[in-house]
């Protein structure tokens, strides 16, 4: 190398080090945006509902939404909560979204006051599904994983989902290390996925999930305490179960797309039918009661009856992730 | 220069035998290893906030990045080839890596200016995949081209040691970046071109494109006849052969680390270290392995490297393996890629006439990243149909049976080689 030659690369090093400075620090002063200030918009279609929904900015809808309660067709905000999913039952609620920092992602534990921070977790990936059981006991976390970079590892995507002690906040358990079976035998393969667990409403250990594995997407039953689940029929995404527990509301894939039908099933039976809604969700419905489902497109919070009658009606805009509320938080 | 510098204090030996002058490796061994390690800071920076960026910026669906990255794959492992008998035919490797180089900073600049878009991101990991395709032959002809028999997988490993440094630290200047700007990915974007950008000038002006062993301007250069004859020259071909069974029985890094998950209770959040500490256990082993292969003999190196993976293996068979077991695990992993990734282009190189190793080479990563794939998808189909542990033995015995037949063939493919050093 010629001495004229690391004159240049010295000089380059030095522009790249000021610039890229400048640069950073520029940005360090300059605003940050993980969260919008976008307020849901109540109708009046179900003024008898209670629900929390988090907030969602039709221009940016994956960035952090403030949660708050629908009550009687007014909004309320609680607390500072921020986040892309939420879920809330017995004085016990998750709120799952990006962390400050814009690269990482992180659930915060909150109680009935809707005060959060005494418990973070934080998870390996992008939020996807939160549940808690009806009695607070645990809550049910699925998130998105995507390759890790290091040494180029090629997996594409994958989920996990984990199982949290909601009193103290910690992750007690991953699906993926349960066992598992389908007809009685074991049943084990590389590609196997787990999300949108829900919880038996009359025992929390019980719980129902989906098990994606090459093109089939199998509603599994299982226990926490065993740690163990078994297959119980294909193509049903997302379920939850309703209240009373006789049946489930889930997502039903149409052929190899991603889009989405809600459909019911009767859990003794394992009968289903479909719903009103004839467009395409991609959500873990949410039972408003034993007869009414709500859901979310992305941007808005709708109703459908659930033994489809009727047709879909409007509930919240600009909100998603809609959470039944036995007893209003704060709208009181 | 400061970089000669600090290179030379990372090949400062710890090595207890005495070290003979000519396992020194040359500067343009050194430069092309800075080089890839500020171009791989780069890649890294941006491959470790991309999937957050796409979905949280942008509301794309997390399925989108894994398509977007398996389409390029493809298109990367024919451009080798093709790049690796340009760069012979026209002696122009240093030309032609240095164009890999460049689409990779023009991508990187390409996202600071039109980011915003689905689009406009595939584009650029395709950018980035192409610009991989085209510097890797050349880029590791040079190395060959700049080193003795004696050092020939001292160089590789030094290259590789740099390169996974940047693996390294691209991650975390991503981060530290978004530490104190939170949010901005702009401004990781843009720090990221600066370091592609300087990869580059440090191979355009400090890397020297006639290495000593580079071919006389005078002889006639290959042609393709010549570069399609090596697939009947019977040294080179015993030597694919060797990397295509080696390869096919490899289980890859992926496979092992969700196979190693499901035998070990550990939380979750801790996951991403099984990735750090394979890839410090790369890093540390890269030239200590390089310097014995040069010492004790390329070939055994090798084979050893490949050995390693019994022991993870062995781990994916047992029941239950501690933290201890686990970690063992990784260091072997390590310490395989070490073997596999540097040695084994040492091999070719020594094998190879030295005005067609680009040309070889580039058909040796091909053939290999032909032979990993499959691996993968029969490790796959195994574990589904047989399980785990029998897929593992199913592995463990053709890999066993792949040494075997590899170990004879390696050896010749070395014999009397054309390399004059």
């Amino acid at each position: 190398m010629g001495s004229r030659n690391a004159k240049i690369l010295i000089a380059l090093v030095v522009l790249c080090v000021v610039g890229g400075g400048v640069y950073v620090a520029v940005a360090a002063t300059g605003p940050s945006g993980t969260d919008t200030d976008q307020q849901p918009v109540a109708t009046d279609v179900l003024d008898q509902a209670d629900l929390l929904v988090r907030a969602v900015d039709p221009k940016q809808p994956t960035l952090n939404g403030g949660v708050f309660e629908v009550d009687d067709g007014k909004v309320h905000r609680g607390g500072d909560l921020s986040c892309e999913r939420v879920y809330y039952a017995a004085g016990h609620g998750i709120c799952m979204g990006v962390a400050a920092s814009g690269v990482d992602y992180i659930a915060t534990v909150f109680n009935e006051r809707m005060e959060g921070g005494e418990h973070t977790i934080p998870l390996q990936g992008l939020p996807s599904r939160a549940r808690v059981s009806e009695d607070g006991r645990y809550g049910a976390m699925t998130v998105f994983v995507t390759g890790d970079s290091y040494l180029e590892s090629s997996t594409a995507f994958s989920t996990r989902t984990y199982v949290v002690d909601m009193a103290t906040g910690k992750v007690v358990n991953q699906l993926e290390q349960f066992s598992v079976t389908k007809d009685g035998k074991p049943f084990d393969a590389v590609d196997f996925n787990f999300w949108g667990m829900t919880f038996d409403p009359t025992d929390s250990d019980r719980f129902y999930a989906t098990l994606g594995t090459g093109d089939h997407h199998y509603l599994v039953e299982g226990s926490i305490s065993g740690e163990e689940m078994k297959v119980l029929r294909d193509g049903v995404e997302c379920p939850s179960l309703s209240p009373d527990g006789k049946q489930i509301a889930y997502k039903s894939r149409l052929g190899h797309s991603n889009r989405w039908h809600i459909r019911v099933l009767d859990v003794a039976t394992l009968k289903d039918h479909a719903v009103a809604e004839t467009r395409s969700v991609d959500d873990q419905a949410e039972w408003l009661n034993d007869k009414t489902l709500a859901y979310s497109d992305g941007t808005n919070v709708y109703t459908v009856p659930a033994d489809g009658s009727g047709e879909e009606q409007l509930l919240v805009k600009d909100a998603s992730s809609p959470v039944r509320l036995e007893e209003p938080l704060i709208g009181t | 220069m400061y970089q000669v510098e600090a290179s030379k204090a990372l090949l400062k030996p710890r090595l207890w035998f005495r070290r003979p002058e000519s396992l020194r490796v040359s500067r343009n061994v050194v430069m092309l290893g800075m080089t890839s390690m500020l171009t791989d800071i780069s890649s890294e920076m941006v491959a470790t906030i991309l999937p957050i960026y796409l979905v949280f910026s942008l509301g794309a669906s997390p399925l989108a990045l894994g398509a977007i990255d398996g389409t390029y794959r493809g298109a990367a492992a024919v451009v080798q080839v093709a790049s690796g008998f340009m760069s012979d035919r026209f002696r122009r490797h240093k030309q032609v890596a240095e164009a890999g180089y460049g689409f990779s900073a023009l991508g990187k600049v390409a996202l600071v200016a039109a980011g915003n878009s689905i689009g406009g991101i595939g584009a650029i990991v395709a950018f980035d995949r192409i610009g991989k395709g085209i510097r890797t032959a050349p880029r590791d002809a040079l190395i060959s081209l700049s080193s003795t028999r004696d050092n020939l997988a001292t160089s590789f490993g030094v290259h590789r040691a740099l390169d996974s440094v940047g693996a390294f630290l691209g991650p975390l200047v991503a981060f530290g970046i978004l530490l104190v700007a939170p949010a901005r990915f702009d401004a990781v974007f843009f720090v990221s071109a600066l370091f592609a950008f300087l990869g580059l000038a440090v191979l355009v002006l400090t890397v020297q494109g006639k290495p000593w062993r580079a071919p006389r301007e005078e002889t006639t250069p290959p042609s393709v006849k010549r570069a399609a004859g090596l697939l009947r020259e019977s040294k080179f071909v015993l030597l694919l052969v060797a990397a295509l069974i080696l390869s096919l029985t490899s289980v890859s890094d992926a496979m092992i680390y969700v196979g190693l998950q499901r035998k070990i209770d550990f939380d979750p959040a801790v996951f991403p270290l099984l990735y750090v500490i394979t890839a410090v256990a790369f890093m540390a082993l890269a030239i200590p392995i390089g310097r014995l292969a040069d010492r004790i003999g390329r070939v055994p190196v090798l084979i050893g490297g490949f050995a390693m993976l019994f022991v993870d293996y062995a781990a994916l068979m047992s029941d239950h393996i501690g933290y201890a077991g686990l970690i063992l695990c990784l260091v072997a992993l390590g310490a395989y890629f070490a073997c596999s990734e540097g040695v084994l282009t040492a091999v070719a190189g020594a094998a190879l006439p030295d005005d067609l190793q680009a040309s070889g080479i580039g058909i040796l990563i091909t053939v290999v990243s032909i032979g990993n794939l499959v691996s993968s998808v029969a490790f796959g189909a195994l574990w589904v149909t047989l399980g785990l542990q029998q897929a593992v033995i199913v592995f463990a015995a053709g890999l066993a049976l792949a040494l075997l037949i590899a170990a004879p063939l390696l050896v010749r493919s070395q014999r009397s080689a054309p390399l004059h050093g």
